[in-house]
């Protein structure tokens, strides 16, 4: 009896300006694989489905488990972290490609500093005096810790980005999940301190307003973050603050 | 210190970290530019005034239910309204302009990815500019056959019913008043959800889902008077109505400035 | 006088919690790290950080917390470090707390804590199940604010390839490695400090990230800091065998009633389910009456080692064997367990509530690390070293929810000792040795692209993985070991022989992890030398031959110095710092 094997296309580019190009590839299956491993056998052996040599796929992963956030990819026309895509759940011929809305560093690598960038143009951290000892953080009830927590989990894939339609070079859209950010700080109790700061900088360009609500940014992401409740609350918040802003001028 | 000693080690010698790579989507424009404005206007303009005027029209074309002259009634009393040049400027044809033009503007800028993302609120998302693109060109055609061409109907009232009959015997026309019809309340309803997800009124999944159902009853009750008053010109009821059912009516006697007509019939018949 | 230049080479707890410390005492910080640090293995972290708030009215102490540590790992760790780190774990949760991390909570609002292994007392603080994530994206944001006011430089997508030593082996910078352009380059500073976690990589599966190679301690070895107690590797019994990794399986299925088994037939290729109860093997609940599947956590995993390497049992012939929660009822599963349950679900395919779950020992975690004095100064004179890079917190077996609060205290030790190291810095001779790096480290690389041999890098990296895993982990003989020693001096001769399918300059990805396989096979070198000479059992360590503790003889810390002329590595033994607590036998039956 033949050999089980699978069929995978891996849309390939050797660099951010060359041509991309699909190649095909015929794996030996094993119990359990997920689109990782299919693409650390073929580092192992790189030869592609015509017998020809090839080089080994550029890809980033890092955990495996869907906590780092690197091996967001499209698999089968959908956007999803590559180290949860397991073979035996996808139809074949597996066909896998760089995220789309992202410039293609090589093959499926890309460059996602993007997002990076939002956070810190929407100063999304806690601003403390300093690490010296000054005793215990503010008191958070659990219904709070309840409503932080899953925004915290957000894991930077960028998942909600690519899928999001109003996510574009001519939106320059900032996304979801930078929003849930700034709600995340906005509620913590010292994080709120630059809360008009915050809501002020979601109002420029490629802020809130540029939400469709097609509410693709909550089914695709991974670790099911409430974003559109996200993008609700604080395009509200933002509407108020340029509301009162406008007031006061 | 000992960098200090070595002119190529300090920190503005040395390698500075590499940007992000060309090409990608830029990072946000923290506090600049009023897009928030123009797109909240937007937003906003949708439900108030346009919106409003929407149910307005909507009511008014189901007099056509009742017959030709409590149409005419309609008409005339709409063109007698005070300062009705006026309030139809401000508060329908920039309001309207504003959202169509801005609308495009938006609409162009998506890149809708149904296909990839078949999700009933991408879909949504893509019927919202595909609805608002219907009404853009609906709107235009009826304005212009409508409003200036044929009889003049802040002149001519009583002409109202028979000028909409006309254009509805020709059967390619009948459909585009029947697609527009849905599409604009499509359009609407979906438009006040948006807008209530939007702005932050119903920012959780079961007030949203609520407010849905809410929206989807407006949307249903919305299109079945207007394709009703459209059923009213076309069915057996009123065949053949007389050209004008006001034949002695004469021109307004509110003070209208020379154009006044051109303004006044515009709000019983867009 | 300019700031002080500082380089922190890792992105990970302990590396963003120096360079915290770093730019608010008014240093300058390069920061490099080989993923965008948001991404750095520290996520993994589950459970919970440790620190002896005393909140739930036990009477808990930092003096016990300090004991639970020295005592699990079985005394082996130098107790000075040891006590101040547990005496700031307090005040480091304070800090996280206000830094925004949203721990669970009590009622009233305070932070709660969970009990966890080798404790009687409430003393972890968590965060839900993604502690670790928590932690690093405060730590994180703390740095981003940093970098927004220009005291930081992040160099992401970076690695780091070897210390820039001058004439008189003082560290003067760095070389790395830029993984878009593959250039070479030295960045000077006046102190670096090594955050690069653990060398879960050598052992080709394990728990850990694709990044811990051990690459940048390996190199920094092979320059002359020295290497200490790498046998010390933690072996966590349960985890998800996967063909890309291992990934862990919460201690709490076992709790709520899971049954460890395997067939009684080799190969059996019955489904578990349509095996009947006569022909499977509870080898524990049989072994350990007493415990059954709830012995301690190095206890269960020899006993699965074994009955899959020696008895020959595992699942299909594979290393694995059965996890079983079929017996217990859906509601209940649901109820305590469901957050575990989807993982494996997500991973594996298959539902735990109908099908046996797969599990087998993963490595976990590396005790051992770079040799560091209490300043976490490496031998290397302005080479420091921070979290699970060095060796100083957990001794012989790290206790859980310890490994977080080691890396923040050994990152926020090492950032202001650098700084004050760097301000008395001599200025250096001629470049500093900077140029001479570079183009030793551009030969590297030069023979790497020329080399036109046959040998596949990732198929040397499995080999390695395999001889490292069998006979390095859980159940240690001199004899296999000897073994291994013998395949990886194989596979450092085969090596010279590779052929790099891509030689490319651009994102080559294969290049880098090749020059990385290097420097693995070195530091498993270290490894299994120093489990060879240890001839006794202490902690994770375990001789079957010498099924004892051997304090007379070993309790001292393995210090493993590269011979550069020999290629390998050479060995010395340093006694432990042992003043505040005698040591005392450390049972099964006691806690652990």
């Amino acid at each position: 009896m033949a050999e089980k094997v699978i069929q995978i296309e891996i849309k390939r580019q050797s660099g951010p300006d060359a041509p991309a190009t699909w190649e095909k590839f015929e794996i030996p299956w094993k119990p359990g694989m997920n689109v990782i491993s299919v693409m650390r056998e073929i580092a192992a052996n790189p030869v592609n489905a015509n017998g020809q040599d090839t080089t080994p796929i550029v890809y980033d992963s890092n955990c495996l488990e869907e906590i780092c956030g690197s091996c967001a990819m499209v698999i089968n026309g959908k956007a999803r972290m590559a180290c949860s895509a397991l073979v035996d759940k996808l139809e074949q011929p597996i066909r896998v490609q760089p995220l789309t809305k992202f410039p293609v560093v090589r093959d499926l690598s890309v460059d996602r500093s993007v997002l990076f960038e939002n956070l810190k143009a929407v100063k999304a951290w806690v601003p403390v005096d300093g690490t010296y000892d000054l005793g215990s953080g503010p008191r958070v009830f659990p219904q709070q810790q309840e409503v932080a927590y899953p925004l915290s989990n957000c894991i930077s894939c960028c998942c909600c980005m690519e899928v999001c339609p109003q996510f574009n070079d001519a939106t320059g859209f900032v996304g979801a999940a930078t929003i849930a950010q700034v709600k995340l700080f906005n509620s913590h109790p010292t994080g709120k301190v630059l809360k008009e700061d915050r809501l002020r900088a979601l109002a420029g360009d490629g802020g809130v307003q540029e939400c469709g609500y097609a509410q693709n940014c909550v089914q695709v992401c991974p670790k099911q973050l409430p974003l559109t409740e996200a993008i609700s609350d604080v395009t509200r918040d933002v509407t108020l603050q340029v509301a009162k802003d406008f007031l006061r001028a | 210190m000992a960098t200090a000693a070595r002119p190529d080690a300090s920190p503005s010698s040395s390698p500075a970290a590499r940007g992000p790579l060309a090409g990608g989507v830029e990072p946000l424009r923290a506090g600049k530019g009023n897009s928030f404005l123009l797109r909240k206007l937007h937003s906003l303009s949708g439900i108030v005034p346009i919106g409003a005027f929407l149910i307005e029209h909507l009511l008014s074309n189901f007099e056509a239910l009742k017959g030709p002259l409590a149409y005419a009634n309609q008409v005339k009393f709409l063109n007698s309204l005070p300062l009705v040049r006026v309030l139809e400027v401000c508060l329908i044809f920039l309001p309207l302009a504003y959202h169509a033009l801005y609308g495009v503007y938006i609409a162009l800028r998506g890149k809708a990815n149904v296909i990839y993302y078949p999700w009933s609120g991408n879909w949504m998302y893509m019927m919202q500019r595909w609805t608002g693109y219907i009404a853009f060109v609906y709107i235009i055609q009826h304005v212009i056959r409508q409003r200036f061409m044929g009889v003049s109907l802040p002149e001519h009232p009583g002409a109202a019913f028979h000028k909409v009959q006309m254009e509805l015997s020709n059967p390619w026309m009948l459909a585009v008043y029947v697609i527009a019809m849905i599409a604009v309340c499509w359009h609407f309803s979906y438009g006040i959800w948006l807008f209530a997800a939007k702005w932050g009124i119903t920012p959780g999944e079961t007030a949203r889902r609520r407010f849905g159902y809410v929206c989807a009853v407006l949307g249903v009750v919305l299109a079945v008077m207007g394709l009703a008053s459209i059923y009213a010109f076309v069915g057996p009821n009123y065949k053949n109505a007389p050209d004008d059912v006001m034949p002695a009516q004469t021109r307004l006697s509110m003070p209208a400035p020379h154009d006044a007509s051109l303004s006044q019939g515009y709000l019983a018949r867009i | 006088m300019a700031a002080p230049k500082i380089i922190v080479v890792g992105g990970g707890l302990a590396g963003l919690a120096a360079v915290i410390k770093i730019a608010e005492a008014g240093g300058n910080v390069d920061l490099f790290s080989i993923v965008p640090v948001k991404r750095s293995h520290s996520v993994c972290a589950q459970g919970g950080i440790n620190a002896a708030k005393n909140l739930k009215g036990e009477g808990d102490t930092t003096w016990k917390h300090f004991d639970d540590t020295i005592y699990g790992g079985d005394f082996l760790a130098n107790q000075t470090p040891v006590k101040a780190m547990c005496e700031a774990a307090p005040g480091i949760i304070d800090l996280l707390d206000r830094m925004g991390v949203p721990f669970n909570r009590t009622p009233e609002g305070l932070l709660d804590f969970r009990r966890f292994g080798g404790t009687l007392y409430h003393r972890t603080a968590f965060a839900g199940a993604t502690t670790g994530q928590q932690l690093l994206y405060a730590l994180d944001e703390q740095v981003r604010r940093y970098e927004a006011e220009g005291r930081v430089r992040k160099f992401e997508g970076w690695e780091f390839l070897s210390a820039v030593l001058d004439s008189e082996g003082v560290a003067r910078g760095i070389s790395a490695m830029d993984l878009r352009t593959m250039e070479l380059t030295t960045f000077p500073a006046d102190a670096i400090i090594i955050a690069t976690g653990g060398i879960g990589a050598i052992f080709g599966k394990s728990t850990n990230s694709v990044v811990c190679t051990g690459s940048a301690q390996s190199a920094l070895y092979q320059q002359g800091a020295w290497y200490a107690n790498g046998e010390f590797i933690q072996v966590h019994p349960t985890s998800i065998p996967g063909e890309d990794k291992l990934r862990l399986m919460s201690e709490s299925a076992r709790g709520e009633g899971g049954r460890v088994w395997v067939p009684r037939t080799p190969g059996d290729k019955r489904e578990a389910r349509s095996i009947p109860e006569t022909e499977r093997w509870y080898f524990l609940e049989e072994w350990y009456p007493k415990y059954g599947n709830l012995v301690p956590r190095d206890v269960a995993t020899r006993a699965i080692h074994k009955v899959v390497y020696e008895h020959g049992l595992g699942i299909d012939g594979q290393p694995m064997v059965y996890l079983d929660l079929t017996h217990i009822d859906r509601a209940t599963l649901n109820r305590k367990l469901e957050g575990i349950l989807e993982i494996y679900e997500k991973f594996v395919g298959d539902d735990p509530r109908d099908v046996p779950m797969k599990i087998f020992p993963g490595m976990h975690y590396t005790m051992g690390g770079l040799w560091v004095d209490f300043n976490q100064m490496t031998n290397i004179p302005g080479v420091f070293a921070a979290g699970e890079a060095e060796y100083q917190y957990h001794g012989a077996n790290r206790l859980g929810a310890n490994s977080l609060v080691s890396c923040i205290f050994g990152g926020f030790v090492s950032g202001p000792n650098a700084m004050a190291y760097a301000k008395s810095l001599k200025a250096a001779q001629g470049d500093g040795g900077h140029a001479q790096e570079l183009a030793r480290q551009r030969e590297l690389n030069q023979q790497l692209l020329s080399s036109k041999g046959k040998e596949n890098p990732f198929r040397i990296w499995r080999e390695l993985g395999d001889t490292m895993t069998k006979n390095v982990t859980v159940i240690r003989h001199n004899k296999n070991i000897a073994e291994t020693e013998a395949k990886i001096v194989e596979l450092m001769e085969r090596y010279r022989n590779i052929d790099l399918s891509d030689r490319s300059q651009w994102a080559n990805t294969s290049f880098a992890f090749t020059r990385q396989l290097w420097n693995m096979l070195q530091i498993s070198r270290v490894v299994a030398q120093g489990a060879r000479l240890r001839d006794e059992s202490r902690g994770a360590h375990y001789k079957p031959d010498f099924p004892e503790r051997n304090d007379e003889k070993f309790l001292k810390t393995t210090k493993a110095s590269f011979d550069a002329a020999a290629n390998e590595p050479r060995f010395s033994f340093e006694d432990v710092d042992i003043q505040h607590i005698p040591p005392r036998p450390r049972r099964y039956d006691a806690a652990s």
